[in-house]
């Protein structure tokens, strides 16, 4: 297992900076997932680990020993493509076997090896057919299996689930963190996809214009993000923007229009009259509208399955809410919205948010 | 798609004749047992054949020209090989402009080149000596069908494929050798064929920049024709189709789509 460090990591496309000196540590055998909308340097960063990518400053290291200046090939990495990047001209075996063949390994272990390998993927009866005569998830797994067979130092993949279906791509999801829990391989895995980043990773590294707004865990990522950006990126996002009524120990106090006060238990942002704050669709509940601590009325009505979405128009603007099937309102209803102080998040305001 | 299917079959017949018929011409030609090119040939033999083949001439002109095809071929695909790889891969935004350079030779009237070079190689102190102009002028002609086949090889290819090969621990090179190589093989076998082809027929490069000695083929005969109207001169061209079909053939059976 094998830590990797990106210290000060810096990459220029001529002028543009694409990367703007990042810093992050992942540790042995974490899941790493980098978010962010397309542009955001997270594929750059990952083309800079693999040493696809010259680096225009920094550091990037492999337990602590230096690696920026080493070509792809002597990284020790095992990497899986978006398109899968198979070798079209080769069966399923004599792919997994490339990467051996290039170590020198012997041929029995190599036969051994790929053998093993193609068993963890559940591969086996298709050992001898050519990538093209497989499904898009069988594919996927023989890239997998590829880039590990080699056993190598750490893992990256490229948005490897793009292009699968959806159905498939919530299986592979839950393949690929059970294998690399089992093989215990430090793992970067670089996706736009909020969903796949938070329920594969240990931690999740949310990058907007080439630097990292938050490295946390999906929960914190989820329920307390650095800002309202990562807020917005991340899930669903409601954000009051309310007025200050008094801070003491205890926390800040906080008005709604129409009067409820809400005590958040942080402290606010110092001096400040107003604080923004986020509550996630599922944090606010719907009650008649006499009960409610703020008045709406439902504009849109979704029915999603498990949920029921809507969107609520209410003084404090439209706000997004998700309710149980069980309950039932109808568009046009008059309804009030109760907030859990404990899981409202103030957020920074936006100065200190850049 | 409202053409009556016999007229369609009346139409197809006609473009086949109308491609085919010079050769069909050309080769009763070579059987003629009379003592002059002509049409329809006075009796078979395979009299000019026999004089063909005990003609060192011809014989040298073709061997000539089989050598000059294979060399500028050759050199074609290395050249043609590594410039298709930047077009498609490295070029960016001036890969249009790259395009354009490679295909020139194809897209200006063939003696337009040839006088260029001419130029060229007169301008350097070089002239028509050695062949240099020659063996040029032939693998800037031959070049394009390389490039093109390759590029239709490599597009739609995924550029990850040789990056993957690199992750595996494999070098530029060996990535290259491995993956890449018998990627684009299709196209540069399809590629060397009409490049030797092209070579092997091409007239105006051969006819400006040939200087003295041996000449190729097509020259030779055209040299020939002047002075001599014998069934010898359809002879020669009837071994040079059947040269070519082998070629064509023999490409298509050893590298061909089997998919």
């Amino acid at each position: 297992m094998t830590e990797v460090s990106l210290r000060s990591l810096q990459k220029f496309y001529g002028k543009t900076a694409a990367l703007k000196a990042i810093s992050l540590d992942v540790n042995h055998g974490e899941f790493v997932s980098l978010l962010g909308p397309s542009g955001c340097g997270k594929s750059t960063t990952l083309k800079c680990i693999a040493g696809f990518e010259d680096i225009t400053d920094g550091r990037i290291c492999f337990d602590n020993k230096d690696i920026s200046r080493k070509l792809p090939e002597d990284r020790d990495i095992g990497m899986v493509f978006q398109s899968y990047a198979l070798f079209p001209h080769m069966t399923v075996t004599q792919n997994l076997a490339f990467g051996l063949e290039m170590r020198h390994v012997p041929k029995a272990e190599i036969a051994q090896r790929v053998a093993r390998a193609m068993e963890m993927v559940q591969l086996t009866p298709y050992a001898d057919r050519y990538p093209k005569k497989l499904s898009g998830g069988q594919q996927q797994r023989v890239a997998l299996a590829r880039a590990l067979v080699i056993e190598p130092a750490i893992l990256l993949l490229d948005e490897p689930l793009a292009n699968l279906d959806a159905k498939l791509r919530d299986e592979m999801r839950g393949f690929i963190r059970d294998l690399q829990k089992r093989v215990g391989i430090t793992t970067i895995y670089v996706t736009h996809d909020q969903n796949e980043a938070m329920t594969m990773s240990d931690r999740v590294v949310v990058m907007f214009d080439g630097e990292i707004a938050q490295a946390a865990t999906p929960e914190d990522v989820y329920n307390r993000p650095a800002s309202e950006r990562v807020a917005r990126f991340v899930g669903n996002a409601n954000i009051l923007d309310l007025p200050i009524a008094r801070t003491d120990a205890q926390g800040t106090t906080v008005t709604l229009p129409g009067g409820a006060t809400l005590q958040i238990t942080r402290p606010a942002p110092s001096g400040q009259s107003r604080l923004r704050v986020m509550a996630r669709p599922e944090q606010i509940t719907l009650t008649s509208a006499d009960l409610g601590q703020l008045p709406g009325r439902i504009e849109k009505r979704y029915f999603s399955g498990g949920h029921v979405e809507y969107s609520v128009a209410t003084d404090c603007g439209p706000l997004f809410v998700t309710g149980p099937t069980t309950q039932h309102f109808a568009e046009g209803d008059s309804v009030g919205l109760c907030f859990d102080p404990a899981r409202l998040w103030p957020l920074p305001d936006a100065e200190s948010a850049q | 798609m409202r053409i009556a299917t016999p007229l369609l079959a009346l139409f197809r017949t006609l473009v086949y004749v109308f491609l085919l018929a010079p050769i069909v011409v050309v080769v009763l030609a070579s059987l003629n047992a009379g003592n002059f090119l002509t049409f329809p040939p006075q009796g078979l033999s395979l009299r000019w054949f026999w004089t063909f083949l005990n003609n060192d001439i011809f014989l040298n002109a073709i061997a000539y020209s089989a050598t000059l095809a294979a060399c500028a071929t050759a050199v074609s695909l290395v050249l043609g090989t590594m410039a298709s790889l930047y077009f498609t891969r490295h070029a960016g935004k001036h890969a249009e402009a790259v395009r354009i350079a490679v295909l020139l030779p194809l897209i200006l009237p063939e003696i337009l080149t040839a006088i260029a070079l001419l130029f060229f190689f007169y301008e350097i102190g070089v002239g028509t000596e050695h062949k240099i102009a020659l063996f040029t002028g032939h693998v800037l002609m031959t070049l394009p069908f390389i490039f093109l086949n390759v590029n239709t090889s490599l597009q739609g290819r995924d550029d990850s494929i040789e990056l993957a090969a690199r992750t595996l621990g494999a070098s530029r090179y060996t990535a290259f050798r491995r993956v890449t190589l018998p990627l684009i093989a299709p196209g540069l076998s399809t590629g060397a064929v009409f490049a030797f082809i092209i070579s092997f027929d091409t007239f105006g490069i051969s006819f400006i920049l040939k200087g003295t000695g041996s000449a190729p083929l097509p020259i030779q005969l055209f040299d020939y024709l002047r002075f001599n109207f014998t069934p010898e001169a359809a002879a020669v061209s009837t071994v040079s189709i059947l040269m070519t079909l082998v070629l064509v053939v023999a490409a298509d059976l050893l590298f061909g789509r089997r998919d």
